[in-house]
């Protein structure tokens, strides 16, 4: 189906919520719930994104609403942009397709010591560099490889388990979301193809809208959080945006394709073969997660190497050890996973399974899951923009536990479909018209950097607006980017 | 033939055949195209065989897809011939191409997957089309 608009209900509830009511299809269990603005609200109508929303308050078990964040686009089953949670003991299902393909992908930021002043000059160097040291792109394997055994424990362990070979620090664990290891991860439930289709693969960016980025601290929005965090105005920093690559796509392609007549078999209609699920206390539920989990363990190590390497090239290009250039992982945060949490639910505290689609946790001040350090804070949230504009760093707040299952928006959204972005760009040098806007960039393939354009995605501003004012998490400091490596 | 389509995040396929078997060629040859800008500059060095059987013609094109980016990722082969024959259960298919060489091959998209959204197989008057959303 090509790209349609949405022409069901919209109520508005409040300045930043707008509501389909359960009423719009008689299998919706709950409402869908959409967090925008009157300047985003046209633009998410334009396609079938709220029909999606619809679509996922079907799911068995599902509590309060069908959730969708600012950033929300047209995806596959589930929107982009989308939070749902389910009871277990409701019946409550879990949902590849609520996870989605790309199973943890997510979000690392970097500190530094350096500045504008003293990167200026060596810039070019510098993302040449890192284009040159960190595999990106279609079809390229990575420098580390790792046997059968080793992918085991990666999986079983997540990054803690490369401390050992000097590639992770104890550190480095404390400050990646939930020290980077789902607990329950089996590696024997992970398929043979996804060990192949892993092996090379942990430590390379991929394509689509996979990124390394050298940034600036463009502006400061909260002094104290900011401090807390290590980052100060014209700081350099370094945003990674990677997942659990091939291993990830291929452990969600099994899970459909071992879904196929589950639904059924329960009796769970879909109004989408996409949302195919499985009770979360069934064979097939299980299997799911012990695999999911794995995946999401392995997406933990590929962005922990993919640092590493990041780390590598700013201490050939400077002379310096990363420690000597203070490169500090900030936090690392998931935006494509299933986690299950304690959450107040209608006053009742329950244990919950929170599918977030392209969305973040935003915990706030005083959770038990976040480091110490940021205790007093709030969990640090990052949020990738695109490459001309900016890129935030919020934290969560206690909105987010109230309205949302602890969770914000993950990007700006798209805005272009591919298609459209590739003819927007034919005859243009995109590269060249972000160097004029300060910004080198190398990519893979021209078509890449063409579909990835600032314009084909929203405002990120417009979407950290929304949450702010919203209340599900708070700014912190706004990131420019100056050097981008593209797949 | 096969044409793409819009969808914001990914990408939409079209496919448009006078049978079932050239469909089924036509779908591989779009899956391909994603893959690689220039199609044309794949040589047929090598043929493998793809075996694949389901009860359903779009599960079978599905799984038939899905085993095309299988090649691809883990074989590091690209295709550019596909001599199909299908039966109401099972699908055989002779792929002639070659390893993907970076020299000659412009790579464009990593395909992370077929998605099953809006996946529709189904006869026309003038023979088949299928449509589907491949996930970038």
């Amino acid at each position: 189906m090509s790209k349609q608009a949405y022409h069901g209900p919209l109520e508005r509830v409040s300045d930043w919520v707008w509501k389909i009511p359960r009423s719009y299809h008689p299998g919706m269990r709950v409402d869908g719930l959409i967090y925008s603005s009157e300047e985003l609200i046209d633009q998410l109508i334009a396609d079938q994104a709220p029909e999606q929303v619809a679509n996922v308050a079907h799911l068995p078990g599902i509590q309060v609403a069908s959730l969708a964040m600012p950033d929300i686009h047209w995806g596959y089953g589930f929107t982009i942009g989308g939070v749902c949670a389910t009871d277990p003991d409701e019946g409550g299902v879990i949902s590849p397709g609520g996870v989605g393909y790309d199973i943890n992908c997510g979000v690392r930021l970097i500190r530094t010591n350096l500045t504008y002043r003293h990167v200026k000059p060596q810039l070019q160097q510098l993302v040449d560099e890192l284009f040159r040291n960190i595999p990106a792109g279609t079809g390229r394997g990575g420098k580390y490889r790792f046997d059968r055994k080793e992918l085991r424990t990666l999986m079983a362990e997540g990054p803690r388990a490369l401390i050992d070979r000097g590639l992770a620090t104890p550190r480095d664990i404390e400050y990646t979301e939930g020290h980077g290891r789902l607990d329950g991860a089996d590696p024997d439930l992970v398929s043979e193809r996804a060990y192949e289709r892993g092996r090379d693969q942990c430590g390379t960016l991929g394509s689509g809208n996979h990124f390394l980025e050298v940034q600036i601290v463009e502006s400061i929005h909260d002094a104290h959080a900011a401090e807390v965090m290590g980052l100060e105005k014209d700081m350099i920093c370094v945003m990674i945006h990677s997942g659990s690559r091939g291993l990830g796509y291929q452990v969600c392609d099994d899970a459909l394709r071992m879904l196929r007549g589950v639904p059924e078999k329960y009796g769970i209609e879909l109004p989408d073969r996409q949302l195919a699920c499985a009770p979360v206390n069934s064979p097939e539920g299980t299997h799911y997660l012990g695999a999911m989990r794995a995946a999401a363990n392995f997406a933990w190590c590929n962005r922990q190497l993919l640092m590493t390497q990041a780390r590598e090239s700013f201490a050939t290009v400077f002379g310096q050890t990363w420690e000597e250039l203070g490169m500090d992982l900030v936090y690392d945060v998931a935006h494509n996973i299933a986690k299950f949490e304690q959450h107040d639910v209608g006053g009742v505290d329950k244990k919950v399974w929170v599918h977030r689609k392209g969305a973040t946790r935003a915990f706030p001040p005083g959770h038990a899951e976040i480091p110490q350090a940021y205790q007093e804070i709030g969990q640090p949230v990052i949020i990738p923009g695109d490459m001309g504009r900016a890129s935030w760093v919020l934290v969560g707040c206690e909105g987010s536990m109230r309205q949302t299952f602890g969770t914000t928006c993950h990007g700006a959204g798209r805005q272009l479909s591919r298609t459209a972005a590739v003819r927007q760009a034919q005859g243009r040098r995109i590269d060249k018209e972000l160097l004029s806007r300060g910004v080198i960039a190398r990519a893979q393939s021209w078509k890449g950097l063409a579909e990835e354009q600032p314009d084909a995605y929203k405002d990120v501003n417009l979407v950290v607006d929304v949450v702010h004012n919203a209340e599900l998490s708070r700014k912190v400091a706004r990131m420019k980017p100056i050097g981008v490596v593209k797949g | 033939m096969f044409e793409t389509f819009d969808h914001t995040a990914d990408l939409g396929l079209r496919i448009a055949a006078a049978t079932r078997e050239e469909l089924f060629s036509e779908a591989a040859r779009g899956l391909t195209a994603q893959i690689v800008e220039n199609s044309e500059a794949i040589e047929p060095r090598e043929t493998v065989v793809i075996e694949k059987s389901g009860d359903a013609v779009d599960y079978l094109l599905f799984d038939w897809l899905d085993e095309l980016l299988y090649q691809y990722e883990c074989k590091q082969l690209l295709f550019r011939e596909f001599r199909i024959e299908l039966s109401d259960h099972s699908l055989r298919a002779e792929c002639v191409g070659e390893p993907v060489d970076p020299s000659r091959h412009r790579l464009a998209h990593e395909v992370k997957a077929i998605t099953y959204h809006d996946f529709v197989v189904e006869p026309t008057p003038d023979g088949w089309r299928a449509e589907f959303i491949v996930d970038i």
